[in-house]
């Protein structure tokens, strides 16, 4: 008993040294940085206020993001489909961990290939569009290197990817920029040794209110036609009004009031997103 | 060729071809609609009848989340084309459907058209209208012996039961 005892004191006390040296070593660090930093001019400035991180606040206020590929498309299949598919996306996603994107980021995606040196590859890239859903969800990146487009469409649940980044976390006027293929290329460029620029997962999503300059018609679509419903491109640079309003002849106004189009997912997104939350917590 | 596939295969389409194309289609079963509204029960041809009910049951869905809702305005002032029918429907129809969440209307068939086509007629009813019911309900004839009977050993039963409670 007295021996035990002892045992427990010796590593009480080495609990209690590291703990001391552990402090003694932040507190060194703080001063040191404050040694560093430059000195303000003699204007009184207050001291800055204590930041308190409050943990118990952070889930709450976090982003609510329920990735598209789990929200069931309107088919006659049964749920119980669905549910087992959702059941091994969520254990892919505890492996690795896919962040939230939308159309308009630019990713960069590591994957497994045999044929390149190293065993893995990397691509850097913007992701014009989302598709797909359940575990065959895909992503497609379009980058331009040595001046020539290159797009590649990568499955999100796949067990060759290893790591996907977002460098630049902002989205765009459109759900799918298949339309940068028919705009300047500058527009497609991405830096493949572009710095992950920091964004925060409780603001709003920033939206880039950019509108696309496009090349010379003929383009791979007619995106000035409403079924496409386009924001983001600069129309009236390549067309004239006469020819939009041509456009306008393809809009079909009685479909916003047909009611057999509409499919509401906002009770099933609830459902599935607090699902997949508790799922992810486990 | 896969662009014409798709178009020429048509499982899961859910919506019928009438008319003369998609807005001749929308423009019919708005009128059948606005006729259903303000009168509360049409006879239509069978597929005409179908499609409306599905449209007819969305519409007060609509109604259902009252005339301030901006989205619910614009449908019904797009359904009924006689503007007179918009407040019938958000102040009549939709406290009617308040406590009911689905099925709101009822098709019957009726015998077909006199017409040389014969074709199949049905009749729409947004349910609780004021005229005699479609399907008339079944009266029990009391003056048969076995009602008689049971009238009077339920009698029977009614005082015994008023004698052993006074006891």
């Amino acid at each position: 008993m007295a021996a035990c005892a002892k045992g427990l004191d010796k590593c009480m006390f080495s609990l209690r040294l590291l703990r001391n040296l552990r402090l003694q070593n932040e507190r060194f660090i703080s001063t040191s940085l404050g040694r560093l930093a430059p000195k303000e001019p003699s204007k009184f400035t207050p001291p800055p206020k204590p930041v308190v991180i409050d943990k118990t606040q952070t889930v709450a206020s976090l982003r609510k993001f329920l990735s598209p590929e789990f929200i069931p498309p309107r088919q006659r299949t049964d749920p119980f489909k669905f549910a087992i598919e959702r059941k091994d996306m969520i254990r892919r996603r505890k492996v690795l961990n896919i962040p939230e994107f939308y159309a308009g980021c630019i990713l960069a995606v590591t994957m497994a290939d045999p044929n390149a040196s190293g065993k893995i590859n990397r691509f850097v890239g913007i992701c014009i569009q989302r598709g797909g859903k359940g575990l065959g969800a895909t992503f497609v990146l379009r980058n331009i290197i040595d001046n020539q487009g290159v797009e590649i469409c990568y499955e999100l649940y796949s067990p060759r990817v290893q790591k996907i980044d977002v460098l630049k976390f902002e989205k765009r006027l459109d759900d799918n920029l298949m339309y940068l293929r028919d705009a300047l290329t500058e527009y497609s460029t991405v830096d493949p040794d572009m710095k992950p620029v920091p964004y925060s997962s409780t603001d709003e999503v920033p939206v880039n209110k950019m509108k696309v300059r496009m090349r010379p018609k003929p383009w791979s679509k007619r995106w000035e036609r409403p079924k496409f419903n386009i924001q983001g491109i600069r129309f009236d640079l390549s067309l004239t009004p006469e020819k939009m309003e041509h456009a306008q002849k393809w809009a079909q106004p009685w479909r916003e009031y047909d009611m057999l189009k509409e499919y509401e997912t906002s009770k099933l997104e609830e459902e599935i997103l607090s699902e997949v939350q508790l799922e992810m917590s486990k | 060729m896969r662009l014409t596939l798709q178009m020429l295969i048509s499982h899961g389409r859910v919506a019928r071809k009438m008319g003369l194309g998609p807005q001749s289609r929308l423009d019919m079963l708005r009128n059948i609609l606005t006729g259903l509204v303000r009168h509360e029960r049409i006879e239509t041809t069978a597929a005409r009848a179908d499609e409306v009910r599905f449209y007819a049951e969305k519409l007060v869905d609509y109604a259902k989340k009252g005339d301030t809702d901006e989205k619910a305005m614009k449908m019904a002032s797009f359904w009924l084309t006689e503007k007179d029918l918009v407040p019938k429907l958000f102040k009549v129809l939709a406290p009617r459907f308040e406590t009911q969440s689905n099925g709101y209307t009822r098709m019957a068939r009726i015998p077909n058209r006199e017409n040389l086509d014969r074709a199949k007629m049905a009749v729409v009813e947004y349910k609780g209208n004021p005229f005699p019911p479609l399907y008339p309900v079944k009266k029990e004839n009391e003056l048969t012996l076995l009602n008689q009977l049971l009238k009077g050993y339920r009698e029977e039963r009614a005082q015994e039961l008023s004698t052993t409670s006074t006891i």
